[in-house]
């Protein structure tokens, strides 16, 4: 009887520690699959944003038949991503924000990182307004004075003034925003920030910032749903959510004037006409020059973080090539915009450096 | 048998080796799975602390009275959660304990068998709706019917209290509340249901003969009798609504100061976790383990007050119950 017990417990401690092996080598498992195929490539890990997952899913399946390199993303997040490449647990990082000296600080104290911008795409604000005009038009004024809680009433004069002749009920304004940590919230307050000093001052840009007024909701389907239920409400989605759920999208006014529709041409417009890029490859699209007529004004770059020193480096060097190329044909389905010349040209120098 | 077992040497051996090694093999392994429980949660302790590590060096004590929470400037406080956890869980907690007792009493003492089964399977299943949907629920349904409904009415009749005042929104203190209600009052009205169940037949029987109306009856045996299982599903039903994160994310409305109107946009320790931790880095993440902290120490505590209650309750209700009770209530008829 004991014997059989005996056994028992032998079995199950042998099945635990194959299993414990399976979990501890899971990421390595899919490239077993894929070496046997072919070539003796390493597989490539990488985690962090959201917003650049639908995209990356297209990467990977399609830079796996093409290259023979297996890569495994998780979408956990851009401070997830971040701090997985600042303590080297994954192989790239990628962030919907570029990162501040003092998170660059810390990712090179283990040798130093480089930032390249891969893909490009918008945020989109949203509204509900019953017994108010479609396609209201909206300046970043008004929009920060809206998120500061100093234009409160959906017939504010400053909203009539830029719609002559609409018809403005007297609702009151509820500003909707992200209460989860999102790209998208970062090129929202970037613009705010942008177009209006006391933004700036008083709630500034980064991917999770303190509304002083307002509703937060979770996700992109939350704050949709959150305007969906509140009439005269506000909010602010990725493009590829607003092109999918036919949200009422008011028209942002650009630097030329204008008021360009949201949309892949649009972002696209205003990536071509923003020429300047920082030190470390940071590229904000929320200063856009006066000439660029059909450029929408609030769009953002999503990164990818990689050391310089990494034994990955020549699957590394063809992953980002591939996708800052090729891989951009996929953007324009999802709502993502091709690079412009200027970035690819910039981000091939930055693919250069890595690896000595 | 037996004999023949023991006469071969070679069995006699093996039996030998079994008896020696069965006994200790069964305490070892026992007390391991003791040892597991016990450093799963040292373990999470350690690791709550070391994650939190930056911030309790940052801001100290004083973290837990900072009414600010703002990633831009990196001033971290835990005051505005701290508040919504406790007005939130109270809340849910005032509303649906009446009401799962009331459920409780009900389903044991007055309803007729064939109603009692049904509704009691679905009270059981309301506990089974996975707190996402509910959460979805509250945003499109409850929420609105809160700012359309009742908190109108609520302002129009007692709007003299700030807890009332303000615009009526549909996210907020309030909606949360009313999500954790529903989702605490079945936990507690199963619990309720079975301490219930276990009054003594004899007891019910005994005030009965004494002339004691079916309520009487409930009042003096029923409720004296379950006070502290009462108790302990009450504390229980409060364990899950301080510790729910999602639904309460979902409806709540992230805002990072404390209000007093229980209309407006606030947050939880649970729900700030669950929305800001995986997008967070640095000290924000740091600030977050440190809001875990607090959380779990916060659990601790009322599970412990929980604990002397109904330890109280047992002493002073159980021991001399019989005659006791039975006693007061011939007097008092």
């Amino acid at each position: 009887m004991s014997k059989r017990l005996l056994s028992v417990i032998v079995a199950a401690l042998a099945l635990s520690v194959a299993l414990a092996a399976c979990g501890s080598s899971s990421s390595d498992s899919s490239s077993s699959g894929s070496s046997s195929g072919g070539g003796a490539n390493s597989p490539l890990v990488g985690a962090g944003s959201t917003l650049v997952a639908p995209l990356m899913s297209k990467w990977q399946s399609d830079f796996n038949s093409k290259a023979e390199i297996t890569v495994t993303y998780g979408a956990i997040g851009s401070g997830g991503g971040i701090e997985q490449i600042t303590s080297r647990t994954v192989d790239f990082g990628a962030s919907d924000a570029p990162l501040t000296e003092e998170q660059f600080e810390e990712a090179d104290a283990q040798g130093e990182v480089v930032q390249i911008p891969w893909a490009l795409s918008g945020t989109v604000p949203a509204y509900n307004l019953e017994g108010g005009p479609k396609g209201l038009k909206l300046n970043g004024e008004i929009l920060s004075g809206i998120y500061l809680g100093t234009i409160t009433s959906w017939d504010d004069p400053a909203i009539a003034k830029l719609n002559p002749g609409a018809s403005l009920p007297a609702t009151k304004i509820t500003p909707v925003y992200r209460s989860d940590g999102s790209g998208d919230t970062y090129a929202f307050t970037n613009y705010l920030s942008t177009v209006s000093p006391e933004f700036e001052s008083q709630v500034g840009t980064s991917t999770q910032v303190k509304f002083p007024t307002g509703v937060g909701a979770e996700k992109n389907d939350g704050v949709a749903a959150a305007i969906g239920q509140t009439d005269g409400a506000i909010g602010y989605v990725g493009l590829a959510y607003a092109a999918s759920n036919e949200l009422s999208v008011p028209l942002v006014e650009n630097s030329a004037g204008a008021f360009p529709e949201p949309g892949v041409k649009s972002v696209e417009a205003a990536a071509a006409a923003v020429e300047e890029i920082g030190a470390n490859n940071e590229i904000s699209l929320a200063e856009l020059p006066s000439t660029a007529e059909g450029a929408y004004p609030i769009s953002t770059y999503t990164y990818v973080i990689v050391p310089l020193e990494t034994e990955k480096a020549t699957e590394m060097k063809k992953f980002i090539e591939y996708a800052i190329t090729e891989g951009q044909s996929y953007g324009p389905d999802l709502e993502f915009a091709p690079l412009p010349k200027q970035v690819i040209a910039a981000d091939k120098e930055a693919i250069a450096k890595i690896g000595g | 048998m037996e004999a023949g077992t023991l006469s071969n040497p070679v069995l006699r051996a093996r039996r030998n080796l079994t008896d020696r090694i069965g006994d200790p093999l069964l305490r070892g392994l026992a007390g391991l799975a003791a040892v597991v429980a016990v450093a799963a949660l040292a373990g999470i302790v350690y690791e709550v602390i070391h994650l939190a590590w930056p911030a309790i060096k940052e801001f100290g004590l004083g973290f837990i009275t900072t009414n600010d929470w703002n990633p831009v400037t990196k001033r971290f406080g835990a005051a505005p959660f701290l508040y919504g956890t406790v007005v939130t869980s109270l809340i849910a907690l005032l509303l649906a304990a009446p009401l799962s007792i009331a459920i409780s009493i009900y389903l044991t003492e007055l309803a007729p068998r064939r109603i009692m089964r049904p509704v009691a399977t679905l009270v059981d299943m309301l506990a089974a709706i996975p707190t996402v949907i509910l959460g979805l629920w509250g945003i499109l349904v409850l929420g609105p019917f809160m700012r359309d409904t009742i908190e109108p009415a609520l302002h129009s009749v007692l709007g003299f209290l700030p807890i009332f005042d303000g615009d009526p929104s549909a996210f907020g203190y309030l909606t949360a509340a009313l999500i954790l209600t529903i989702m605490i009052t079945p936990i507690i009205t199963s619990v309720t249901r079975e301490v219930f169940e276990t009054v003594p037949g004899d007891l019910k029987e005994a005030s009965y003969a004494l002339g004691a109306t079916r309520w009487e009856m409930i009042r003096q045996v029923v409720l004296p009798y379950s006070r502290p299982g009462i108790v302990g599903a009450t504390i229980l039903g409060l364990g899950r609504a301080i510790g729910e994160a999602i639904a309460v994310a979902q409806v709540i409305g992230g805002a990072n100061l404390i209000n007093a109107s229980l209309f407006h946009t606030g947050g939880t320790l649970a729900a700030q976790i669950a929305s800001q931790y995986s997008n967070s880095a640095g000290l924000q993440k740091a600030s977050l383990a440190y809001l875990g902290l607090i959380l779990l120490v916060f659990a601790v505590v009322v599970n412990v007050i929980a604990r002397i209650i109904v330890q109280r309750g047992r002493i002073k209700d159980i021991d001399d119950y019989d005659i006791g009770v039975v006693a007061t209530q011939a007097q008092s008829l």
